[in-house]
């Protein structure tokens, strides 16, 4: 298994700096957001787009305020969130191929949100994110418990990750089968998508991010000695459990909340994080703000395709990270084995 | 148990362990207990039979309407039934004798999926293709899957961690799922009928479906057999299998084209029913050894076993309406693959 913190990473190109690189990133998802602003089913021009968005009184105002710009602020939050959240698993796990999906996150939530939409149809929209946000945590509280024997090691969180993934899966498939009524709501939830959110749901996740994110930061450094491996971090006086939990504890309350509102979107939180440390290097601190700014990147750059692609039709974001991160993904494995 | 993976030492698989008696025991239980499925999957329906109309079915005696119901719908969904899960059981005992790993099979590396994105592509693309040719295809996105993930997880370079596996397939399911389910959400046209399918099941078989693909289950059962030997020695190492003369790399060669055979065929035919290929072979080698010789054909009819009784459970979720018999076998298999996770030891 390839430990992440010890593996040589050679940059792609002449490595920029930190802060020219956040700020390229940066600069590139404000400029992404503003485009994205204007590309929807309905025409919308740039100009009078913009305008609305900081408040100009015109006809386009309510579908911006009410459409257009929470789905921008979403793919920040969201794309944030998952970026974060899959870099910590990944360090803890210690594996390059985990993700928040992998422990069992995304698809815990699944279980929560379907269970909501098709066995309680009437219940109100707002209680699917809080459905789903409990489905996440108890998931990974179930992977935390049938992992732990004097410890929760990394291999065995990863595994039971994967087999209550499994059992979540074929819960939601039963429960699609046994209510098909409304099996095209579960699905689009499942893949994950931004459409039809509102401030609301921004409101939901964004206290979220701004209180996690930071918390998260601040394990940076511990994060770092766990990645030298179990015995050197014990050795180091880290208490290796503990942090093990806490760190993953946050990072899959970051993860969950991120799914609650946007659905399971796969593959951001799997692929952010290597394109964040492919550029700047291994060490904590360092690589998360950037893969944060990645996962932004891709969330945007998902939505305005699907919004933009077909256009009658809101093609899932969740679909586009996949067709995106899916082969990169394999580009990954295949270099890992080498 | 040699099965626990990549932790087994020489002295757990050298001789090659075979319980010739308790083979004979499992074999004549097996047979027992795929009769009495086969019996009830028979009987129960939304029109419910008694014993002797199923076996009056049978023979062409009584009334016109229960023979037809016996012998042109049930009898050909319940030898599907038997002859999917002797597929998938048999390509699960492959990859895991190929890979020394305990968790591969056919829909944790992926093999599944490919078939499925392969069948569902040309399904929508195509509307009336059916029959050979939609096997041909399955075998094509069954074997892309197997080579791709088994190479992209270092199989035959070395030992491979069965995490590294199990993290690529899931990653790679995932992926080959969300391209499924973009086809589908892209052509709206009956996703309810196209998930049942996704699930996996034997509800519509027909006699034609199972003359398609008994050709390739001979086939493949054929040639899992004919490997058996070489698998018995692939168990002591690649390096001690090279010693004693074994061609390792044609071993995994032939050994992943069966398993494309069978898993592609199944999959093709009724859709990518979940972790037979991971239930039964560990049973299996739980009660009759590790000799492939033994293990393999137990294996087929273990799992026939199964997916006929899981047919019949099917039949339980929301009678009298059909439900895939594949959310059986996943309720049962999830629980399963999440004990032999947690059995997994810390090292790898």
């Amino acid at each position: 298994m390839a430990v992440l913190a010890a593996r040589p990473l050679r940059p792609w190109v002449v490595a920029p700096t930190l802060p020219v690189l956040l700020a390229v990133l940066g600069g590139a998802a404000v400029v992404l957001s503003i485009f994205s602003l204007a590309i929807s089913g309905a025409h919308l021009p740039l100009w009078p787009a913009l305008q609305a968005a900081v408040g100009a009184d015109n006809r386009y105002g309510p579908v911006i305020r009410n459409s257009q710009l929470p789905r921008v602020l979403l793919c920040w939050v969201v794309g944030c969130s998952l970026g974060v959240a899959g870099g910590v698993t990944q360090g803890v796990i210690r594996n390059p191929l985990a993700s928040p999906d992998v422990i069992g996150v995304s698809k815990g939530a699944g279980v929560g949100a379907a269970l909501l939409l098709l066995v309680l149809p009437t219940a109100p929209v707002i209680a699917i994110p809080i459905a789903a946000f409990s489905g996440g945590l108890l998931a990974f509280v179930a992977v935390y418990l049938f992992a732990y024997r004097q410890g929760a090691s990394p291999v065995r969180l990863a595994l039971t990750g994967i087999a209550v993934g499994a059992i979540c899966d074929s819960i939601v498939r039963f429960l699609l089968v046994k209510w098909p009524i409304d099996i095209n709501a579960a699905l689009i939830w499942l893949v994950g998508s931004l459409y039809g959110r509102t401030q609301v749901d921004v409101l939901e996740v964004l206290p979220w991010m701004l209180v996690l994110t930071p918390a998260l930061l601040f394990f940076a450094h511990r994060l770092d000695v766990l990645g030298l491996g179990d015995d050197l971090a014990i050795g180091l006086g880290e208490p290796v459990e503990r942090t093990r939990l806490v760190t993953l504890l946050l990072a899959v309350s970051l993860a969950s909340a991120a799914v609650a509102v946007a659905g399971a979107i796969g593959f951001v939180g799997l692929v952010a994080p290597h394109i964040a440390r492919r550029l700047v290097g291994g060490q904590h601190l360092r690589y998360l703000p950037l893969s944060a700014l990645v996962g932004v990147l891709l969330m945007l750059i998902a939505d305005s395709l699907g919004r933009g692609i077909h256009p009658p039709l809101d093609v899932p974001a969740g679909l586009i990270t996949a067709l995106i991160g899916g082969p990169f993904f394999l580009y990954l494995l295949a270099r890992i084995v080498r | 148990m040699a099965s626990s993976g990549s932790a087994a030492t020489t002295s757990d698989v050298l001789p090659a362990r075979a319980r010739y008696p308790a083979g004979v025991l499992v074999a004549l239980a097996g047979t027992g207990l795929l009769l009495v499925a086969a019996f009830w999957d028979l009987a129960i329906g939304a029109r419910p039979l008694s014993a002797s109309q199923v076996v009056g079915g049978l023979f062409g005696h009584g009334n016109v309407l229960d023979v037809e119901i016996v012998r042109s719908i049930r009898l050909p969904r319940v030898l599907m039934a038997a002859v999917i899960g002797l597929d998938l059981a048999m390509s699960g005992v492959i990859m895991q004798g190929l890979t020394a790993n305990p968790l591969a099979a056919p829909d944790i590396v992926g093999v599944s999926a490919g078939a499925a994105l392969v069948v569902v592509a040309a399904a929508t693309v195509f509307a009336q293709i059916h029959g050979t040719a939609l096997v041909l295809l399955g075998f094509a996105g069954a074997g892309i899957a197997a080579f791709g993930v088994l190479g992209l997880a270092g199989v035959g370079q070395g030992r491979t961690s069965p995490v590294r596996m199990a993290l690529a397939g899931v990653t790679v399911t995932a992926m080959l799922l969300a391209f499924t389910q973009a086809l589908l959400l892209l052509h709206q046209n009956g996703t309810a009928g196209i998930f049942f399918w996704l699930v996996g099941g034997v509800n519509f078989a027909q006699w034609s479906d199972l003359l398609v693909i008994l050709p390739w289950t001979a086939i493949g059962a054929a040639g899992a057999m004919l490997l058996a030997v070489a698998l018995n020695i692939l168990a002591l190492g690649d390096d001690v299998a090279r010693g004693v003369g074994l061609n390792v790399d044609r071993t995994r060669l032939l050994g992943v084209l069966c398993v494309v055979c069978l898993a592609g065929a199944a999959v093709a035919v009724s859709g990518p029913v979940a972790f037979i290929g991971l239930i039964v072979p560990h049973t299996t080698r739980r009660l009759v050894g590790n000799n492939h010789l033994l293990v393999i054909p137990l294996a087929g009819l273990l799992g026939a076993t199964l997916l006929t009784f899981a047919d019949v459970g099917a039949r339980f979720v929301q009678f009298p309406f059909e439900t895939p018999s594949g959310i059986v076998t996943a309720l049962l298999g999830a629980p399963f693959f999440l004990y032999l996770a947690r059995r997994h030891r810390a090292s790898a």
